[in-house]
């Protein structure tokens, strides 16, 4: 005789080992025969939630609107080194511009993208929609909240039946009363249905049963309100929550609330203060790590990085962090022994491969570096993924001196990204160098129009220009040069050089 | 250090003067490492992408049904 399983129980197997379909299969099942079973309504919604869960502390994405029509800042014009806003001003003595590539909005790119560092903060509105996008600066989404929607309404699409529960004919009231239901409830509501607004009536009626001493309940209020917007309500709700209960995840998000409210100082206040109550915390010590390498301040920023190998010696973010900064700063050796260690403990993709390949060629180690690069090209994912990949394949061209293939890596990484701004460049050098130089004016204008922040072709069309006696636009491109690069020496020199001739005339 | 200083003295050639003229070269960007993606991003973009081909696939399956 064959022997079931209870299927409750088997439900609650898969969802231990996340098998998160059949577990929800199973309950459905469940519930078509008692539609009244609330274990197995809850465990549904929880693995409903799960196959969407994203980590709300990473999420953090500013849209178009939410960067233009930004009021929650209080200082419009805020003093170096108390913003996010002005990178401008490096205090940590880092590689300059003419080492390490920038993003467009001026800091120098970072050795690990999170959602949050994809959105850099453009200037304007112009510059907002033109960014091209590269793998560290993709263009801003136009809403904060249209990647949540996007993602909420697909999974509805995908459910036949239309959606498990019915939002709109649920009685809050009634659940907010039942503890044991309304957490996975409210969990269901905001991560699966990104329906912020009905998450937040559960919660403040959910926290007004639980005589607001539930610090749960609180933080739950205040990712609602960040999601909404309102910063202030969200930072109340944290520390209040804080007051009951210290929680490395309430110091976390209070932390994002005063990163998007433009406060590093108080966020970085902050931490510190966390790392009192939790000694050696990793999660702290990486927002620290964060704030510092986006006031552009990279010493100190790898301090932290280093302290928290120090806890965790496999944290990928770190090791990534601390071997680009080393590759920046002269150490491709170095560099590569962190990317090595990254290898070694598991991570297997295109980006890696491709850094390895950089660090050996630039570290001397010649027989590695095309096999490596080679490993990367087997493994990109995307079409800007190849471009960028066969641009760095251009630069180990250009070190070696063959510069044909050089041309050809380059018009490669055209080939697969139109607006690899880089590419064009590097082109209209080795244009340039064939003696065309109405195509490597070409070249750089278009590099110009796709990356205004970056300095190179400002400057190689100054210097173009001024060979072919163009001299007011070679100032014109000079002085752009300057606004994008003030430090450049040879800028510089060239301005100066066309300022003597034009007083002369 | 003072004595120091006066120990070493600048070497100037006696004849024939060596000049270099700096000419400004043009720049090639720089090499660009790749960030990797935190765990969080990739899932995200995993989710986007499976979400996109849901929706698509539903669309064919209504286009079907419709003619």
């Amino acid at each position: 005789m064959e022997v079931t399983m209870d299927p409750m129980f088997l439900a609650w197997s898969y969802f231990r080992r996340r098998k998160l379909q059949q577990c929800s299969d199973i309950c459905t099942k469940i519930l078509q025969e008692n539609p009244y079973d609330q274990a197995a309504w809850s465990l549904k919604t929880r693995a409903l939630t799960e196959m969407v869960y994203i980590d709300e502390i990473e999420v953090d994405q500013e849209g178009i609107a939410e960067m233009m029509l930004d009021e929650s800042s209080i200082a419009q014009v805020a003093r170096p080194g108390t913003s996010l806003r002005l990178p401008g001003t490096s205090q940590g003595g880092g590689p300059t511009q003419a080492v390490r590539p920038m993003t467009q909005s001026g800091r120098p790119i970072t050795g690990f993208v999170r959602p949050s560092t994809q959105s850099g903060r453009p200037g304007t509105m112009e510059q907002a929609i033109k960014t091209p996008r590269t793998a560290s600066t993709a263009r801003p989404v136009t809403s904060a909240s249209g990647r949540h929607i996007r993602l909420g309404t697909a999974s509805m699409l995908t459910n036949p039946e239309g959606p498990f529960i019915n939002l709109s004919r649920l009685n809050l009231a009634k659940y907010s009363q039942k503890p044991n239901l309304s957490r996975t409830l409210f969990e269901y509501i905001f991560h699966h249905e990104n329906d912020v607004k009905n998450a937040l009536d559960l919660a403040a009626q959910a926290t007004e049963h639980a005589q607001f001493k539930d610090w749960w309940w609180k933080v739950q209020l205040g990712k609602c309100y960040y999601r909404l917007g309102l910063y202030r309500e969200a930072e109340k709700q944290f520390r209040s929550a804080l007051n009951h209960q210290e929680v490395v995840d309430t110091y976390l998000y209070l932390a994002k609330v005063y990163q998007r409210l433009d406060q590093p100082i108080t966020a970085l206040n902050l931490f510190k203060q966390g790392l009192d109550h939790f000694p050696g915390e990793v999660t702290l010590l990486t927002g620290i790590a964060r704030i510092h390498e986006e006031m552009n301040n990279i010493s100190s920023a790898t301090e932290y990085y280093k302290d928290v190998l120090k806890q965790d010696n496999t944290h990928v973010e770190a090791i990534a962090c601390i071997g680009s900064n080393h590759f920046y700063t002269d150490q491709p050796e170095i560099a590569l022994r962190f990317y090595r260690r990254l290898l070694q403990m598991g991570v297997y993709n295109c980006q890696l491969y491709n850094n390895l390949g950089l660090c050996c060629f630039y570290a001397q180690q010649y027989d590695m570096t095309l096999s490596s690069f080679e490993r990367a090209l087997t493994l990109v994912a995307n079409d800007e993924e190849q471009a960028d990949v066969w641009y760095n394949i251009g630069h180990v061209a250009v070190g070696i001196g063959d510069l044909t293939l050089a041309y050809q890596c380059f018009k490669l990484a055209l080939a697969f990204n139109n607006d690899h701004a880089e590419a064009y460049n590097n082109l209209a050098v080795l244009e340039l160098r064939k003696g065309r130089i109405e195509q490597a004016k070409a070249f750089l204008q278009t590099a110009e129009s796709l990356a205004p922040h970056m300095y190179e072709p400002h400057f190689n069309l100054s210097i173009l220009s001024e060979k072919i006696g163009d001299l007011q636009s070679s100032y014109t491109a000079a002085q752009k040069s300057e606004d994008s690069f003030p430090e450049h020496v040879d800028t510089q020199q060239l301005l100066r050089q066309l300022r003597q001739h034009f007083s002369v005339l | 250090m003072p004595e120091v200083k006066s120990i070493i003295r600048e070497v100037l050639p006696k004849q024939g003067q060596l000049h270099m003229e700096d000419v400004p070269t043009m720049v090639l960007c720089k090499p660009k490492l790749l960030p990797l993606k935190s765990v969080t991003l990739e899932k995200l973009e995993k989710m986007q992408m499976e979400a996109q081909e849901a929706v698509k696939q539903q669309e064919l399956a209504m286009k079907e049904l419709s003619q």
